[in-house]
């Protein structure tokens, strides 16, 4: 008895030991050949790969999409169940051709080009370049200028601001030992006034997103369609294992537009209303905050696959996807029995309560009076909404007075009431017909039986 | 011997036969269930959809039906069907929802009938007269066509009631999301007799037609399923040859083109779910005329 309970124990243990094992390992990485993605997503770039286990790799069409070949380990990160690689451990790059052929389409050759993507300040969002070659070395080297340039003028501005402090703590320790041997010190507090603290330099604002340090690799522009890739190496030999399919895909609609709401109570808990035909419902406690944006539609799967290869998607439906801002946009609402409002984009600034209960309001920004020197917490069209509006027309513009596609939506503003159990009684009026029908029909066989 | 009518007399047998139909559903008390049925699951979708709504629009987690509904579809088919299917409001998912009690019991209704007048020989009783099996199984189909119609219309009052009440929005894309629905229950009316013409007994014919029903369905979930890889191929390949056959598959297509307003392809494939009910009528009329109607 007592020998089966210890070989039950150390049984036990033994599970316990192995399992413990298990918990503290480390995902097996495994050696592979991954084709690494930089592509467009119709808003920035996203970073992904395609391993040995992908299906496919995913691009826009029509646009500079970047594609790499190298060595490296993957491995499978279950706690966000993401296939990642480890390019710090392995990361052997490979020379040679991207062969890239297509039902009914040209052979093509693709050999591997440095290249630098950014994007540059202006009206819109989105003003990505793309420079390739020795191009691409050139923007590289103007934006190291530009941030050389500007790290030299930091450095100046602290010299220069050290200075200033070190005249003033020196003009202030003269006036007060002045002022206690009883001295005049109108001059000395003159030449203080006089003392101007250096401008302090500005970012370089010349981007949104600065070039990236060149890389080389294959650059991908393609129309809509269904390719087949292959990676040949500078022998002329096909790379075991980079025959892949590869899905250039387009947009279905575009320059939709689509609306940010921000409600006044839960600032910072935006919601995105993207379809165009969605009415926009709301109980009216707090007034709309309303950020337009375009946006493009695209398949689900294809875009999901693009911005991630190894994510889900669903092949059959496609998704709204938010591009870029609408500058100078104007919006015109139209409440019922009211005249039609234009209100335009402003700045706004979110103000703690004062107290201890939690709560905020939202003002406008007053950049010279209580708000010098702090930014906006937030831009965009406020929608007031009254107690008793019912529904709100909203029609957008751009600056040129143009009416924007799909930029019309309708907020229609919910109380719940009783009134909606009225429903309720039409719901049982079928069986209230048939009681009707039955009673009549026991009257008429009643009738029968008598006669 | 059987005599063979001309389509005069067809016509005439069937408009009779379906009159005697439409008389003896509208004295059973099996249609005002299930329309109350389908109301009352409405009701219940809007009354929680409009308590679902706060300061920044309607949120799935606000209430407990809502929460189940939004968790399951994105669960299933992810969030950007949630979103196109409650874009203007819930209309679109409470019609179909409450569509779909009447259209369930209509077409079991039929099959089962059809089955069983087959079985007890009704059917063969009424070929020896004036009437053939082709008119026998129209009036079935007329006859849950006119309640379809009548359904959607109790429906649409409900909900144009409802709407006005709750200050909802029903829009012309609920509305035209509806005309497809009538095409798709005359698709499914055929399968219906399709089956029963196929079967010997009524429980066999339910069998068939609910297990093809299922499997169309299945089918045009997996399509708008969530996967990757090996599985997203293979029933990709699999949907592809199964959805010509399917009403659901030209229903989508209907939906589809609604959604881009590409009203060609909306015509056609409504079109294109008729064709597909007249191919199964067509089949049901000559696998009758081959076997006959005795069980």
């Amino acid at each position: 008895m007592i020998r089966a309970v210890k070989i039950i124990i150390s049984s036990l243990l033994f599970l316990l030991a192995t399992s413990m094992q298990g918990i503290g390992q480390v995902p097996v990485r495994k050696e592979q050949l991954v084709y690494s993605i930089m592509a467009f997503n119709g808003r920035d770039y996203s970073r992904t790969f395609a391993g040995e286990n992908a299906d496919a790799i995913y691009l826009i069409s029509n646009i500079d999409n970047f594609l790499g070949v190298c060595k490296t380990l993957v491995y499978f990160w279950p706690i966000t169940g993401e296939w990642k690689t480890n390019l710090s451990v392995l990361n052997i790059p490979f020379e040679g051709t991207l062969q890239i052929s297509g039902y009914r389409r040209e052979l093509k050759n693709l050999k591997s080009t440095p290249y630098t993507f950014y994007n540059v300040r202006g009206e819109y969002e989105l003003n990505w370049k793309v420079a390739k070659g020795e191009e691409a070395y050139r923007v590289w080297e103007h934006y190291q200028e530009l941030m050389d340039a500007y790290r030299e003028s930091v450095r100046q501005y602290q010299r220069e601001i050290n200075n200033y402090r070190e005249r003033l703590n020196e003009l202030t320790s003269r006036i007060t030992r002045m002022r206690d041997e009883g001295k005049d010190v109108t001059g000395l507090i003159e030449k203080m006034k006089e003392l101007k603290p250096p401008q302090e330099p500005d970012f370089p604002r010349d981007y949104i997103i600065p070039p990236s340090p060149v890389s080389k690799g294959f650059i991908v522009n393609l129309p809509p369609g269904k390719y087949s890739l292959r990676f040949i190496t500078d022998e002329g030999e096909l790379m075991q294992g980079s025959e892949i399919e590869m899905v250039v895909f387009d947009r279905r609609r575009a320059g939709s537009v689509g609306f940010e709401v921000i409600p006044g109570d839960k600032w910072t808990r935006p919601v995105e209303s993207k379809p165009p035909a969605q009415v926009l419902y709301v109980n009216g406690s707090a007034d709309l905050y309303l950020r337009p944006f375009f946006m493009d539609e695209y398949n689900d799967l294809y875009y999901e696959k693009m911005r991630k290869n190894d994510a889900r998607g669903n092949p059959n439906l496609m998704k709204w996807v938010r591009v870029q801002q609408i500058p100078g946009a104007r919006i015109f609402i139209l409440k019922r029995g009211h005249e039609l409002e234009v209100i335009l984009e402003e700045p706004y600034f979110v103000e703690q309560l004062k107290g201890t209960s939690l709560g905020y309001r939202i003002i406008p920004y007053d950049p010279m009076g209580a708000h010098r020197g702090l930014d906006p917490s937030l831009i965009a069209f406020r929608v007031p909404i009254g107690n008793y509006d019912r529904i709100i027309d909203l029609r957008i513009e751009d600056k040129n007075g143009r009416i924007l596609k799909n930029g019309t939506r309708q907020i229609r503003v919910i109380h719940p009431s009783r009134k909606g159990f009225l429903a309720l009684t039409f719901a049982v009026l079928p069986f209230i017909v048939m009681a009707l029908i039955y009673i009549q029909r026991y009257r008429v066989s009643k009738c029968s039986i008598k006669s | 011997m059987i005599l063979r009518p001309g389509i005069k007399e067809r016509l005439h047998a069937t408009s009779v036969l379906t009159r005697l139909r439409i008389i003896e559903t509208f004295l059973s008390p099996g249609l005002y269930i299930v329309m109350s049925l389908g109301l009352v699951l409405g009701h219940i979708l809007i009354y929680y959809f409009v308590r679902g709504i706060d300061s920044s629009g309607f949120d799935f987690s606000l209430n407990s039906v809502y929460d189940f509904i939004g968790r399951s579809l994105e669960g299933a088919f992810g969030r950007t069907i949630l979103e196109k299917i409650f874009a203007d409001g819930p209309f679109f998912f409470a019609f179909y929802i409450s569509f779909l009690p009447a259209l369930i019991f209509l077409s079991i209704n039929s099959v089962f009938h059809l089955g069983l007048e087959k079985k007890v020989g009704a059917l063969e009783l009424l070929i020896y007269g004036p009437v053939d099996t082709t008119a026998c199984f129209l009036a079935f189909f007329l006859k849950d066509i006119f309640f379809s119609l009548i359904n959607l219309g109790v429906l649409f009052l409900f909900y144009t009631i409802t709407a006005a009440l709750n200050n909802l929005w029903l829009g012309p894309a609920v509305l035209f999301a509806l005309i497809p629905l009538i095409f798709l229950s005359a698709a499914v009316y055929a399968y219906g007799i399709f089956t029963s013409t196929l079967t010997d007994n009524s429980a066999s014919a339910i069998a068939l037609f609910a297990g093809i029903m299922i499997f169309f369905l299945i089918v045009m979930m997996g399509s708008f399923a969530i996967v990757s890889g090996y599985i997203r191929s293979l029933s990709t390949v699999f949907a592809w040859i199964v959805k010509w056959f399917s009403p659901v598959f030209y229903w989508g297509l209907v939906i589809e083109a609604l959604e881009v307003q590409n009203w060609p392809m909306y015509i056609v494939n409504s079109i294109a779910l008729l064709v597909l009910c007249a191919i199964l009528m067509m089949g049901s009329h000559f696998i009758l005329r081959a076997r006959g109607v005795q069980s």
